[in-house]
């Protein structure tokens, strides 16, 4: 068949997408050079915002903020979602799909039902406060549960836990247990069998679930915003301020667009992880 | 090794499920204060909730929104789907890439960018545009359903349609897409309670008639009560009767389609 039928269907979608996602994303990029006069935009371009941004130690430290929380939400549904993905891929059985669809069911609750829940678990007035209280182990409602860091990660990694662990359990559906035996039978302890197998032969699913979970929870809104309290001012809030009542769309812009050029470079150094280590595995 | 890996996933699973667990019990707690003891059994909060015409009329909002999103997703994501999938096409990684951007891109500055582009363009912010840019963050969801149903089709049926003299297009018809009728049908679904759950981007390029989203938003940031546990759980609940509803459609079609 040729190569046509294909491409003409997929052009109205290429359309679709040129006019609502690329389109948008690339006026932005144009704003962001240029800049406020008064209430007016000035569409005169140059480099003042990026200047700025680079100038200012807020906005270097909210990046940094944002990449640290990512990389530690990262971090954290690794170890937590190893377990169940191998549990999913290799003991699971009958119960595989089930377990799997239950694992994604959360997920379709919304973003917005789901922190509201935190809330009433974590807040002052909340369920664990006003039970530990009630049951007599404190008499003061613990401050620090809602409103804090520790509230942002707990809830980010609820939110974004399963894409992680769908990433791995894709790497351990693909792994044959033959390896593991074979280490097992040249007298390597399990420790050394993760580190020296299961690890670099899972590492693409790492590298999927772990960029998938890196992107959103820096791009995150709602969680930080509604459950950081002083603590959840992120660069994504900053760039929801400038738009707002900051109004400076292109001091906005450039920090939008700073983001996304970071990301697609992290984008970039993963897909080749992927690659070169699957390349690896195959051989 | 195994029972404590089965401890593990037993003690994830619980964690995934007690945020809701808990909003679901303090919903029918027949008590203002969201605390044990428990203090009876009350549908008052879910009587309140049905009774407030506010919420209402953000419902209906949002099933006029999710309708269309669902219809425009669905027939775009269609099209995907085969593209990427089954009909062979020119330049298929950069057309996955482009189909991928908006799952991947920061929902927040995929919001300005649009509120931007509409602004320049002196488009009016209006539920059209809600519609517009919901199907865009819904696209990638429903092109991923429906190319899970197409990967499973057998490319023999459409050389044995060729042989027996089909033409391209009747093949189509009459092979191709009686199998992935399920997968449009799920993704439906799927588009539908998307749709309806979307908040940041809908907040952004929304005019004055404000989805269930936008109007839950508010009252959420501001106080905790059981009727929003309440109006909570019937989100929940309905969203996820509704995915699951799509999960056995789709099952169906892997059963069929195999």
């Amino acid at each position: 068949m040729s190569l046509r039928v294909g491409t003409l269907l997929a052009a109205p979608v290429t359309a679709f997408l040129l006019a609502l996602c690329v389109a948008p994303l690339l006026i932005l990029f144009a704003y962001s050079f240029f800049r406020v006069d008064f209430v007016a935009i000035s569409y005169d371009p140059s480099f003042a915002n990026y200047a700025k941004i680079a100038g200012s130690a807020t906005y270097r430290g909210l990046i940094l903020k944002a990449f640290g929380s990512g990389a530690l939400v990262v971090a954290i549904t690794a170890v937590i979602g190893y377990p169940v993905a191998w549990f999913l891929a290799k003991r699971a059985g009958a119960m595989k799909s089930a377990l799997l669809t239950l694992l994604l069911v959360p997920l379709y609750s919304g973003d917005l039902v789901r922190v509201f829940a935190w809330r009433v678990l974590l807040g002052a007035e909340g369920v664990i406060n006003r039970s530990l209280i009630w049951a007599g182990v404190t008499d003061a409602p613990i401050q620090g549960l809602l409103f804090s860091p520790l509230a942002t990660h707990i809830a980010l990694t609820y939110n974004y836990l399963p894409f992680m662990v769908i990433g791995l359990w894709l790497a351990f559906e693909s792994l044959d247990d033959a390896w593991l035996e074979a280490a097992a039978d040249l007298g390597a302890r399990s420790p050394s069998r993760f580190a020296r197998v299961t690890l670099p032969l899972t590492f693409p699913g790492l590298v999927a679930g772990g960029l998938m979970v890196f992107v959103m929870v820096v791009g995150d809104y709602l969680t930080p915003q509604l459950l950081g309290g002083a603590s959840g001012i992120t660069v994504i809030s900053a760039i929801n301020d400038l738009f707002g009542t900051a109004f400076d769309w292109p001091l906005g812009s450039a920090i939008a667009w700073t983001m996304l050029a970071i990301l697609m470079a992290f984008f970039a150094v993963g897909a080749m992880l992927i690659r070169r280590s699957s390349l690896v595995g195959g051989s | 090794m195994s029972r404590l890996s089965t401890l593990w996933v037993w003690a994830v699973f619980a964690f995934m499920y007690l945020p809701i667990a808990m909003i679901a019990l303090f919903s029918v707690n027949d008590s203002k204060i969201m605390s044990l003891p428990f203090s009876g059994f009350t549908l008052k909060w879910y009587a309140e909730v049905m009774g407030d015409g506010r919420l209402g009329g953000g419902f209906l909002t949002t099933l006029s929104v999710a309708f269309p999103v669902a219809i425009c997703a669905t027939l775009l994501g269609g099209l995907a789907a085969l593209a990427i999938s089954f009909y062979p096409m020119r330049g298929r990684g950069i057309f996955a890439v482009l189909l991928l951007a908006p799952f991947l891109i920061p929902k927040l500055i995929l919001a300005v960018a649009q509120l931007i582009m509409f602004n320049e363009t002196g488009v009016e912010r209006s539920l059209l545009t809600v519609i517009a840019a919901q199907t865009v963050i819904v696209l990638p969801f429903s092109t991923l359903v429906i190319a899970s149903v197409l990967i499973r089709i057998d490319r023999g049926l459409l050389e044995a349609a060729a042989d027996l003299g089909a033409s391209g297009l009747s093949a189509f018809r009459r092979v191709v897409l009686p199998l992935m009728a399920n997968g449009l049908m799920a993704s439906w679904v799927v588009a539908f309670v998307l749709s309806s759950a979307e908040y940041v981007l809908t907040a952004f390029v929304s005019g004055r008639a404000q989805p269930l989203s936008v109007l839950v938003a508010s009252d959420f940031r501001f106080a905790l009560s059981p009727s929003l546990n309440a109006l909570a759980v019937m989100i929940v609940f309905g969203n996820i009767a509704l995915v699951a509803l799509a999960e056995l459609i789709r099952r169906r079609a892997s059963k069929t389609g195999a």
